[in-house]
């Protein structure tokens, strides 16, 4: 409630006493949401997904103003009344209600929002606009982990004792202990199939299972160091991935090598039967032959036979070099596609946040 | 927006890493787990000491501490400061760290070259378990020493035959030694 006292304040200041009741807007915002559902909220830090879901709706409809007054009207079913200034004062309130923790950027925005509205009617949903996506990016940047006072308590509580950090992943054991699923089974691996926190046999130590519930509340609580986390999980895979890719490249590019090598000997010594051969040839021939055409015909065979070896050899050569830049290129491509898929990944799951908040909105407000 | 800034945040945790991996590629990702781990346990001790503890690493290796522990009051080791040298293993949280005391200390349980014989720190250690708990497990030892698992059997028998000698020694012993 402290944060709604915080919220009307600017509004009396502003407002002359008889104009508005900011009483009665604040119960019937009591009366719309349970308290149940805004301390989850608060807890969740929700702010920022309903400014998500603010934006949302400000960008897909057309008619705008339209649309917030009647939902400003369905939500809080306050006496009609013909007060710009205070109608808009309720369609913001919902947004910044969960924080609970006073916030003097926002009391400032809706003061000169306010101001604005008086002058200028137009500019208005503009202005929200852009202020919900300031306050998403500071949310983003900085997240308000310390906007709670049992943040620290709960960041505690779920914090796994082998690594130390937030649970990812969290598995829960027989007796009840939550670590996370890898540093669960490295301890059952390494140190026996006992509890790390009570040492209690623990039977299923290899095929630990995720706590769904525990997890989806980690990841709504502490979304910024799940991400972090996930984020390093990738790293890590793709530098291993990457190792192994190298790995394989040398393998191949040693082998191609051998290969070549072995291939041109192979050749040069055919090119060398050859020329023998042909010797032979010419030695049966120059018998019959006269000889003064030999002496010129060897030696140009020679020539030729010198002049086609060469070239193959700067063939070979030049054909060893394609395939490794050939190789080297697949390497990056690789790697380009695997950071563009994990960021692609990543927007994808800010989106099913946005859309679970809408969810959510959706139907707190049929509750 | 949110996009944004987890890719601004993949890509400097993508520089920093890299340029820390690149020498050691097969064993990053263990160690670093372990020093992640480590470094949580620092932060955690310079947030909240143990009473009448303190523990740090000892220069640029995060492997190698240094602890110290002030003998409790009510004991013959009272005002005595014992220096400990602590080091984690590789696979450290799976693996007990090995504590051996600097300090000579006059104990059943902490024989001549250091070495303490304490349970956690060898089969019953658990990955639960961190370096304040292990401070505070020595501290404890102090307070009440374990004559029934001695390193050294003869301060043991004093210990229950004699406790008043024992006593005696072990306080002249930290007047000589953790002074």
């Amino acid at each position: 409630m402290l944060s709604e006292d915080a919220n009307q304040s600017p509004r009396d200041w502003k407002n002359p006493p008889g104009e508005s009741n900011p009483i009665a807007s604040g119960q019937s915002q009591n009366d719309v949401f349970s308290p149940r559902f805004k301390s989850v909220a608060a807890m969740a830090g929700w702010d920022e997904e309903a400014l998500l879901f603010a934006t949302c709706v400000v960008d897909d409809t057309p008619d705008r103003e339209f649309k917030h007054k009647k939902r400003s009207d369905f939500l809080f079913k306050t006496p009609p009344s013909n007060s710009r200034r205070k109608r808009r004062a309720h369609r913001r309130s919902p947004v910044s209600i969960p924080a609970a923790v006073l916030d003097l950027d926002d009391e400032e925005t809706t003061n000169c929002e306010t101001e604005k509205a008086n002058a200028e009617p137009t500019t208005i949903v503009i202005e929200e606009n852009k202020t919900g996506e300031d306050k998403l990016a500071e949310e983003s940047s900085g997240f308000s982990s310390s906007s709670l006072p049992c943040m620290d308590k709960l960041r505690e509580e779920l914090s796994c004792a082998i690594c130390l950090e937030i649970c990812f992943e969290p598995s829960t054991t027989s007796c009840g202990h939550s670590f996370c699923r890898k540093c669960l089974r490295s301890a059952a691996d390494k140190c026996g199939k006992r509890c790390p926190k009570c040492r209690q046999l623990i039977s299923n130590g290899r095929s630990c299972t995720v706590n769904t519930v525990l997890w989806n509340t980690i990841q709504l609580l502490f979304p910024q160091e799940v991400e972090a986390r996930k984020a390093a999980g990738a790293l890590n895979s793709r530098e291993a991935e990457h190792q192994s890719q190298v790995k394989e490249f040398n393998n191949l590019r040693n082998r191609r090598a051998q290969v070549l090598v072995s291939s041109s000997r192979d050749i040069s010594a055919r090119r060398i039967r050859a020329i023998s051969s042909r010797q032979d040839e010419d030695a049966e021939l120059h018998n019959n032959v006269r000889r003064s055409l030999r002496p010129s015909r060897v030696s140009s065979r020679d020539v030729g036979a010198s002049s086609r070896g060469i070239p193959n050899q700067d063939e070979d050569a030049a054909l060893a070099l394609r395939l490794q830049r050939e190789e080297f290129m697949e390497a990056f491509r690789g790697t380009d596609e695997q950071s563009s898929r994990s960021l692609s990944s990543a927007r994808a799951n800010l989106r099913a946040m946005a859309s679970r908040a809408m969810n959510l909105r959706v139907r707190a407000r049929h509750m | 927006m949110g996009t944004n800034s987890t890719g601004m945040m993949m890509i400097s945790s993508s520089l920093s890493t890299s340029s820390a991996s690149t020498s050691t590629w097969a064993s990053t990702t263990s160690v670093s787990a372990s020093g992640k781990r480590i470094q949580r346990e620092m932060a955690e001790l310079n947030m909240d000491p143990p009473p009448n503890c303190s523990a740090g690493p000892k220069g640029d290796n995060l492997y190698h501490w240094v602890a110290t522990i002030i003998g409790p009051s009510g004991t013959p080791y009272q005002g005595g400061i014992y220096f400990l040298d602590i080091t984690f293993p590789s696979d450290y949280p799976f693996k007990p760290p090995k504590v051996v005391f600097k300090t000579r200390i006059y104990h059943c349980n902490v024989d001549s070259t250091g070495n303490v014989s304490l349970e956690i720190l060898k089969d019953s250690w658990s990955p639960a378990l961190t370096i304040t708990k292990v401070l505070l497990a020595i501290r404890s030892i102090f307070t009440n020493p374990d004559p029934y698992n001695p390193l050294v059997s003869g301060i043991a028998l004093l210990y229950m035959t004699d406790r008043a000698k024992h006593d005696e020694l072990a306080a002249e012993w930290t007047l000589r030694f953790a002074k």
